[in-house]
């Protein structure tokens, strides 16, 4: 039960921040496929160095053991983000 | 204090702090629960949740069963928590469109390209969402699920995800927006 009010909580704070972000916008993401606004880039980028350096020295402390990552097979991960990316700039969500 | 506040009522953050904010609650989505965050997941969750009610026989596979089990999970819970948090993003900015005119498609640089219809945004972003969500399915993830949670991992997946994203997103905005691009 608490995992779930924890799962709403951060949930809570997931969304928040897309939204400031603006990629809640159909303009942002389409112009970082026009190479015209990359803001929605700065901001995965940032976020990505972020947790991955706070989850690395978390886990050097002995505070965090990491989940099991998102598999990885070559053609599915390719294949996939190759179709999600043209959904993604028709969509623009 | 004020200067917060004046921060948080701002429409457009700066990626650089926006991204801060989620990276936090990427640690603590692992920290505190050992889960990862992830949105495309609970669309099929939920979607198996339906097609076990209606349909037991087509979504009796590998796929439904094992892959992705229906029921109620963490991800979901983070989805409904993502939905109330965009709205409280646009609430606090005073952009909630909520009953508003325009707020089925309120997005100026779409009604210069495509035009002002509003049944064609949607028709588009219906078709876009399915390929998108397929994609994902293949792929493991989405751009919150893989790139992100994958990424912060170093798990290859992520990175081999985020360069096909870019690849295909930036030919097909070249084929919709032709001179425009």
């Amino acid at each position: 039960m608490t995992n779930y009010i924890i799962a709403l909580f951060l949930g809570v704070f997931f969304g928040f921040s897309l939204n400031k972000a603006g990629l809640t916008k159909y303009h942002k993401i389409v112009n970082v496929f026009r190479l015209t606004d990359m803001a929605v880039l700065k901001f995965m980028m940032t976020a990505l160095i972020v947790s991955m350096s706070g989850l690395y020295f978390l886990r050097w402390l002995g505070f965090v053991t990491f989940p099991a990552a998102p598999a990885t097979y070559i053609a599915g991960n390719l294949v996939g983000g190759l179709i999600f990316g043209v959904g993604m700039a028709l969509a623009g969500y | 204090m004020k200067t917060i506040i004046a921060y948080i009522r701002k429409e457009e953050w700066s990626p650089y702090v926006a991204g801060i904010l989620l990276g936090i609650v990427g640690i603590l989505a692992v920290w505190l629960s050992d889960s990862l965050l992830g949105a495309s997941g609970a669309f099929e969750n939920l979607a198996g949740m339906i097609g076990k009610a209606v349909a037991p026989n087509l979504f009796d596979n590998l796929y439904f069963n094992f892959v992705m089990p229906p029921g109620f999970n963490w991800s979901l819970m983070l989805f409904i928590g993502t939905f109330f948090g965009g709205m409280l993003g646009a609430f606090t900015s005073g952009t909630l469109l909520w009953g508003k005119k325009d707020a089925a498609n309120p997005d100026e640089q779409w009604k210069r390209i495509f035009g002002p219809q509003t049944w064609k945004r949607w028709l588009w972003g219906f078709i876009g969402a399915i390929i998108l969500e397929y994609g994902a399915g293949i792929a493991g993830g989405c751009t919150s699920g893989l790139a992100i949670s994958g990424g912060m991992l170093l798990a290859p997946a992520g990175y081999i995800f985020i360069a096909a994203m870019f690849a295909s997103g930036i030919v097909t905005a070249m084929i919709i927006y032709r001179k425009r691009y």
